[in-house]
């Protein structure tokens, strides 16, 4: 246990920013903070920084309780979602602030700038200006100053929020390596899944100021334990009178379920995998989502969601389908519970 | 054709405008000091009374721009840089100079400080003179000029926000350092081009420092009580020689604003890209 937070609890004015945070994060491990905007991810990390005092509760780093300590003692690099580079200074002086505000002599800082320099790709940058640089580049150099005054852990707000789509899947891959080469315990926020589950080796999940589920990319995405993780994650969608749907009953201790695209299957009439399980719905709308295409269909007047990948035959707006769904959570105020079809359960067939 | 028509207009009005309003007083100004030649201009400015209150003019600027560019430093650091109560309020209180006439601002330094004031017997307990005394022109001063540098650093310091000043912070670095490394680079034009405004201000003040000055000639007469003492008495060249000094400076504060200005635009253009 590297990092842990201990009951933490946050207000600004009557909003609560944090409702009794405690969690643990293991040396070494890439933890991604995953909620919604407004959630209160980013307080917990400012509050690790140091930025924000907690109203109550403890927040313990390598065994030590930090609360009283300044930003500047806690050993923590921070990356912050605009990168905050130090405009009217060079990339090189911006890398090497930490290390001369720590009166390092000018060897050694020369020696750790170059360095950095070259773990980031920057090299041939030293002499430019926050401004002269892309966003891609402007994060790098965010978190190599964060990294030179070697800090016990990094803390990094929204990374990859301000650079665009094609540039950001390059750096999550690269950001994941290097972290994973320097070895540093980090907490990033994001409210983007795909990002967390990409980079992240472990996932917290918060809403409103609160952890609603701490666990594996995987664990998160298979077995939510909340109801809003099984909202949250995927491109869930809400459904009220699921035992219209074939193969499931209604179980009256919830009154909702929760789909996702890739449980159901949809099938032109004539190609019907399992006949029996299978109910016949109309697609409603097509939409081309470029490796896939996504289908809405009415089913037993139940709108579900389904994808279809290219290689199939075309199904075409008005067409008459088969849909096959395997499973749904079922979801009240409190509680998630995994229903799988039962029909298909009786035919002992293999499902994911 | 008749939206060209419109902006000839528009702008034909405006340098008329200008032309009258600005620029023949001061082309009246310069020509009425220079009407009976160099040599009563040279005797009317080199004149020793002129020249006291040139002095004490200059002294008045330089007291009164030092204490309201670190006030004016302090007050938008707080107002940026800090959460807390009251913090409107003190924006507003802050600005009520630009609302009240200078006359008023000087009549509250003779209420306070003046015969009639509460702080009176304590000042001459300590044998210290405020009003009808450079003390009080000073403060008539500081009190007429106060939003000036505050002013401009506040909307800078906001469109900067407080991220640098976090990460510098989070490096360890102290106070000062903060401020010298990260905030003093990107308000210095700014900075500059406040203190700018509050000189040429302090130095045309008139009203606040009419009040509290007494008009003793040659000892808390400033330039421009100068110019108004020789006016009623009917020097007019004088007066007007008196009074192109003051244009002549105002011309270069001017030039050094505009130059202020130009850097503080290109320092904000490089933000943007």
């Amino acid at each position: 246990m590297y990092v842990e937070l201990r009951g933490i609890n946050k207000k600004f004015g009557s909003f609560k920013a944090s409702d009794d945070i405690s969690f643990s994060i293991d040396k070494g491990k890439l933890v991604g903070l995953l909620g919604p905007s407004g959630s209160g991810k980013t307080t917990i990390l400012r509050m690790i920084a140091g930025l924000e005092p907690p109203d109550s509760g403890d927040v313990i780093v390598d065994g030590v309780r930090v609360n009283d300590a300044p930003p500047g003692e806690r050993g923590v690099g921070f990356v912050f979602q605009n990168y905050a580079l130090f405009r009217y200074m060079t990339v090189f002086d911006n890398i090497a602030f930490g290390l001369n505000v720590q009166k390092r002599d000018k060897k050694h800082i020369k020696e750790r700038v170059q360095e950095l320099i070259e773990l980031t790709g920057l090299s041939g940058m030293e002499k430019r200006r926050p401004h002269q640089l892309s966003g891609g580049q402007k994060q790098r150099v965010a978190f190599a100053r964060a990294l030179a005054p070697n800090p016990r852990l990094l803390l990094l707000d929204e990374p990859f929020a301000a650079i665009d789509a094609k540039v950001r899947k390059e750096l999550r891959a690269w950001l994941k390596n290097t972290i994973s080469k320097v070895g540093i315990t980090s907490v990033f926020v994001t409210h983007d899944q795909d990002e967390a589950i990409e980079v992240a080796d472990e996932i917290i999940i918060i809403n409103n100021g609160r952890i609603e589920q701490k666990g594996s990319p995987s664990e998160i995405y298979k077995s939510p334990t909340t109801p809003f993780a099984a909202r949250f994650i995927g491109q869930s969608f809400a459904v009220s009178n699921y035992d219209a749907l074939r193969g499931f009953e209604k179980d009256d201790n919830f009154p909702e379920a929760i789909l996702r695209p890739e449980f159901i299957t949809v099938s032109k009439l004539n190609a019907l995998l399992y006949p029996n399980s299978t109910q016949d719905g109309v697609v409603e709308n097509v939409f081309f989502r470029g490796n896939l295409s996504e289908l809405r269909v009415d089913v037993a007047g139940v709108k579900i969601s389904a994808y279809r990948s290219l290689e199939d035959d075309e199904i075409y707006v008005g067409e008459k389908v088969g849909a096959l769904i395997y499973q749904l959570f079922l979801v009240n105020d409190r509680e998630v519970k995994l229903i799988r079809n039962s029909l298909l359960r009786d035919e002992n067939s293999v499902f994911i | 054709m008749r939206q060209k028509a419109v902006k000839t207009i528009i702008i034909l009005t405006c340098v008329l405008f200008v032309a009258i309003m600005l620029i023949m007083p001061l082309f009246t100004v310069i020509t009425y000091a220079f009407r009976q030649g160099f040599k009563v201009f040279f005797s009317a400015i080199a004149d020793e009374y002129a020249v006291k209150a040139l002095k004490l003019t200059l002294l008045t600027t330089v007291f009164t721009v030092t204490v309201n560019t670190v006030f004016g430093l302090f007050a938008s650091w707080s107002v940026t840089k800090f959460q807390f109560r009251g913090k409107r309020i003190l924006t507003t209180l802050i600005d009520i100079p630009f609302a009240i006439s200078p006359v008023i601002a000087g009549l509250i330094f003779i209420l306070v400080f003046g015969r009639i004031g509460w702080a009176y017997p304590l000042l001459k307990a300590y044998d210290v003179r405020i009003v009808f005394a450079a003390p009080g022109i000073i403060l008539a001063s500081i009190f007429v000029t106060l939003p000036f540098v505050s002013r401009e650093l506040t909307t800078l310091m906001q469109s900067q926000g407080s991220d640098e000043e976090e990460a510098a912070a989070l490096f360890g670095a102290k106070g000062l350092t903060i401020f010298r490394k990260v905030t003093l680079p990107h308000i210095k034009w700014g900075l500059l081009y406040g203190v700018i405004l509050c000189s040429a201000r302090a130095l045309g003040e008139f009203g606040a420092v009419s009040v509290v000055s007494g008009h003793l000639r040659g000892k808390t007469n400033t330039l421009p009580l100068h110019v108004e003492i020789l006016f009623n008495e009917f020097h007019l060249t004088a007066a007007f020689a008196v009074s192109s000094t003051l244009v002549a400076i105002a011309l270069v504060i001017l030039v050094l604003r505009n130059l202020a200005e130009y850097r503080l635009k290109k320092e904000e253009n490089a933000d943007v890209r």
